[in-house]
């Protein structure tokens, strides 16, 4: 199979849809298992591409976020549009959701501005006929001027169809919506843009409807000495004649276009009994059955992640793989092959790159991070964490947080790292902050969980409880001071949730892999970092300087032992790192019950790790992250502190 | 029966007829009927002489030291006051005006809009019971067309009952941002709504996406009533 032309200058496919229409399963059965995640130039936002056999060449597939409108609102809808007005796409795929056509026919004709050629596969035809609802695809394509074909991407079922209309895609004929006192405000724009630039008509309903981010892609389409400046205030002025705001108008006539398409081709006939799946995905959302529901999952996630995981994989990976075969396997190379002391040191010595960092690194984090993303996928695809969400929106509200702030939080739980910068789905400044504290603050990552859990485990439960009510009153008290301590309001909660589903492992499976590419990248070199840094401390009797140093908060405060400051110094490299410091501690037997239960608040609380801190710098600025990074330390050690002396008085609270 | 044949006058003077007579409405619900209070009462509205005017028309009689309207001008009276707060709410619920904005303005609709229009304007609002001021809203012929009073057919999402169904009015979220969210999501005029739950959160199905909201988004979105569920 020779190519004609190189991976550059590829034809490029899209797909474009409103949220959870089934697009990245459709994604994955256009393109097959090979695909990159990357994020969009200067965001966060993710994008996947792949290459498929198309119309007789390979084509660049992208999968872009699902989009309610393309007059962007959000940054994922922002990124959406501009690979439209940017990339020109030679063929746009627009999913809909065959259950909710009108929906996604509002998005449709916003898309039919673009002037790109496009061809419509109606999705979930499956769940459509679940509901009594039969979409006429034949008139459907006859109404847009499009080829439409019905899909089921789960069974895969349309797919032959579709990538062969893919060859017939045209610019859709479909009439645009507006209104007489809309098209003499598009006319008296024409000028100001170049004859025949595709993008055109987009761009001054853009301009209409208010939204001036599209001026940053103008380029080449506006007319010669036409700048950014005029077309903004051209925009202004058009805008200034509406008694109402075009954004409504434009709105109101889209929204009658597909009033007249919809009773053309949708027919409801009765609706079928409802599925298990939609039964159980109400219960989800009341109280009753709700927070058992959510009882009995996060007690599966329990055990997958923590029993199965952190016990069962790491066991045998640290034990078996590392301490039988790679250890001792290196250990010997490593002592025929380099004669000086110092290099055998810093690869197998006790704080060695491989037998410190590289352990802990693939035996101990590996394998609980893994079965989270899992877990976490599983939660995602199956439509449930939405539902999580409604459940705690009221206690989320305390914080002046609402339930959008659970997915943040749920996901830093797995990596903190990650989660500050999912952080920026949520609305105001304000809730990112708040967010983004309680992440630095009380919400320990998987890898660092398992390490506390571990180290509880053979105490008694007291210590368990005392660590959970310290965590959850922390967690309450600090965003609800917050809350009342920044200015602004806290948003309102508007979300949609998704049918429940099966989700399908395939998918998952690659999203695991995705996040955990990401997670390694990041972590892999800070071990190895660390494990040098502490590597060279030990050396030089730095470790033992800064533990005199730090013995008066230490040892007095917080009433722990000298050895402990050493976990704490390096749970700034890494969390879990730390807490793993504090159990070997723990094992030798210089702690009792008060002082586990001191170290593993403390070490909880402390200082989040230095990737998840960079992520703080660059998320909320310097000036943020460092206030944040104060509170901290003084919310972490006064917490710690008051603790050990609660616990000194009443020590029967704990034993 | 229309406008013109009930009050044959000349409009500047219908307008301050109206006026005077929509202020002895609401003096009589205060329990005022005396006629020396009365006549000051419509001085200080700067209409001195309306009280006569009213006599002259025939819509008003002393009797001792009460005044009385006479049927005629208790029927315009009523009518007048009920276009006023229908006005009134009109602007304050759908066009979302500032008050300041409400009582001029609904002041001068209530002379203009006929009743047919008034009609409309109360069957769009679900027959409602209260001005905005929290006075009562005299009942019009399509409030009361069964038995009795009907329940409102527009009611805010967060009034209606779990387990209810109907279809989007109107929203409410004048310069508010969730305005296009909700918009982009589906929630616009016509489209069904069935209420799923309203603890911890609201969840409502909307056409065939389901919808999370607080209260607060709720209370804004007002709903028509599906048929059946229509008498309470
Ligand atoms: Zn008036
Ligand atoms: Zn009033
Ligand atoms: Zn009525």
């Amino acid at each position: 199979m020779s190519e004609a032309r190189s991976p550059s200058d590829r034809k490029t496919l899209i797909l474009l849809g409103n949220p959870n229409v089934g697009k990245s399963v459709l994604f994955g059965r256009i393109t097959g298992k090979y695909a990159t995640v990357s994020n969009y130039p200067g965001t966060t936002v993710e994008v996947s591409s792949g290459v498929s056999w198309l119309a007789g060449e390979a084509w660049r597939v992208v999968d872009t976020p699902g989009v309610n409108s393309l007059y962007p609102s959000s940054e994922d809808e922002r990124v959406t549009r501009d690979f439209l007005l940017k990339d020109r796409p030679e063929v746009v795929l627009n999913v809909l959701d065959s259950k909710n056509l009108a929906r996604g026919l509002m998005t449709t004709l916003e898309l039919v501005e673009f002037g790109i050629p496009f061809v419509v596969a109606l999705n979930l035809a499956d769940e459509a006929l679940d509901r009594g609802i039969v979409v006429d695809a034949a008139a459907l394509s006859r109404c847009l001027g499009v080829p439409v074909v019905q899909t089921v991407a789960t069974t895969g079922e349309g797919m032959a169809d579709l990538k062969r209309a893919v060859e017939r895609a045209t610019v859709a004929t479909v009439s645009g919506s507006a209104t007489p006192e809309i098209r003499r405000s598009l006319e008296i724009l024409d000028p100001l843009f170049a004859k025949g630039f595709p993008g055109t008509r987009a761009v001054q309903l853009a301009l209409l409807a208010g939204d001036d981010t599209v001026l940053t892609w103008v380029g080449a389409g506006s007319a010669p000495g036409i700048g950014e400046d005029v077309l903004y205030k051209a925009g202004q002025t058009e805008r200034s004649r509406f008694a109402r705001p075009p954004r409504q108008i434009l709105f109101e006539g889209r929204e009658g276009r597909v009033r007249e398409i919809c009773a053309e081709v949708v027919t409801v006939r009765g609706k079928l009994a409802p599925r298990i799946s939609q039964r159980l995905g109400v219960w989800a959302l009341r109280p009753w059955p709700g927070f058992l529901i959510a009882g009995i999952v996060l007690f599966a996630v329990y055990q997958f992640v923590g029993v199965f995981g952190a016990g069962t994989a790491v066991n045998f990976l640290e034990g078996t793989v590392f301490g039988k075969w790679i250890t001792p396997g290196a250990t010997w190379v490593v002592e025929k092959v380099l004669p000086w002391e110092f290099f055998r040191d810093i690869l197998v010595g006790p704080y060695g790159v491989i037998r410190m960092a590289f352990s802990y690194a693939f035996a101990l984090i590996l394998p609980i991070v893994a079965t989270f993303f899992i877990a976490f996928g599983l939660l995602e695809d199956s439509g449930y964490l939405p539902r999580l969400s409604v459940l705690l929106d009221r206690v989320f509200r305390l914080m002046g947080l609402n339930g959008r702030a659970v997915l943040p939080m749920i996901l830093g739980l797995g990596c903190d790292t990650m989660a500050t910068m999912t952080t920026r789905i949520l609305d105001t400044k304000k809730e990112r902050i708040i967010v983004t504290l309680l992440l630095a603050l009380t919400v320990p990552c998987s890898a660092q969980l398992a390490v506390i859990l571990g180290m509880a485990a053979g105490l008694s439960p007291k210590v368990l409880g005392v660590w959970l009510f310290v965590l959850v009153g922390t967690t309450l008290a600090t965003g609800w001071a917050a809350s009342k301590i920044l200015p602004g309001a806290r948003s309102t909660f508007l979300m949609e949730i998704p049918p429940i589903r099966r989700p399908l492992f395939r998918n998952i499976w690659m999203k695991m892999q995705v996040r955990l590419a990401w997670y390694l990248k990041e972590v892999v070199p800070l071990f190895v970092y660390g494990t040098l840094a502490l590597f060279f401390m030990d050396r030089w009797g730095l470790l033992k300087m800064a533990e005199r140093g730090f013995a008066p908060v230490v040892q007095s405060w917080l009433g722990l032992p000298a050895q402990a400051t050493e976990a704490f110094l390096i749970g700034f490299l890494r969390r879990d790192y730390g807490a793993a410091g504090l159990y070997s501690i723990q094992k030798a037997g210089f702690l009792d019950f008060r002082q586990v239960t001191v170290s593993l608040v403390l070490i909880t609380l402390f200082m989040p790790c230095v990737a998840q801190w960079l992520m703080m710098f660059k998320e909320r600025g310097w000036k943020g992250a460092l206030t944040i990074t104060v509170a901290v330390l003084v919310v972490a050690l006064g917490i710690a502190g008051v603790l050990n002396r609660l616990l000194l008085l009443f020590p029967f609270l704990v034993s | 029966m229309t406008e013109r044949q009930k009050f044959p006058i000349p409009s500047a003077e219908r307008e301050d007829v109206e006026e005077a007579l929509g202020l002895l409405w609401y003096q009589r619900e205060l329990g005022v009927t005396d006629g020396a209070t009365l006549r000051g009462a419509l001085h200080a509205a700067g209409s001195p002489e309306g009280f006569d005017r009213l006599v002259r028309h025939g819509f008003v009689r002393e009797e001792s030291d009460h005044v009385l309207l006479t049927s005629s001008g208790d029927e315009l009276a009523r009518d007048v006051t009920r276009r006023l707060r229908l006005a009134e709410r009109l602007l304050t619920d759908v066009l979302s005006l500032d008050r300041s904005a409400v009582d001029p303005n609904a002041c001068v609709l209530e002379h203009t809009i006929s009743p047919e229009v008034t009609e409309s304007i109360c069957t769009l609002l679900g027959h409602p019971v209260e001005c905005p001021h929290g006075h009562t809203i005299p009942p019009g012929e399509c409030c009361g067309r069964k038995d009795g009073r009907l329940s409102p057919i527009v009611v805010p999402l967060s009034r209606l009952a779990v387990g209810e169904s109907g279809r989007v009015a109107y929203l409410q979220l004048k310069d508010h941002p969730e305005l296009h969210r909700l918009l982009a999501l589906g929630v616009i005029p016509g489209a069904p709504v069935h209420l799923h739950q309203t603890f911890p959160a609201f969840v409502v199905e909307v056409g065939e996406s389901q919808l999370a909201l607080e209260s607060s988004i709720a209370a804004r979105i007002f709903v028509r009533r599906a048929e059946e569920s229509k008498i309470s």
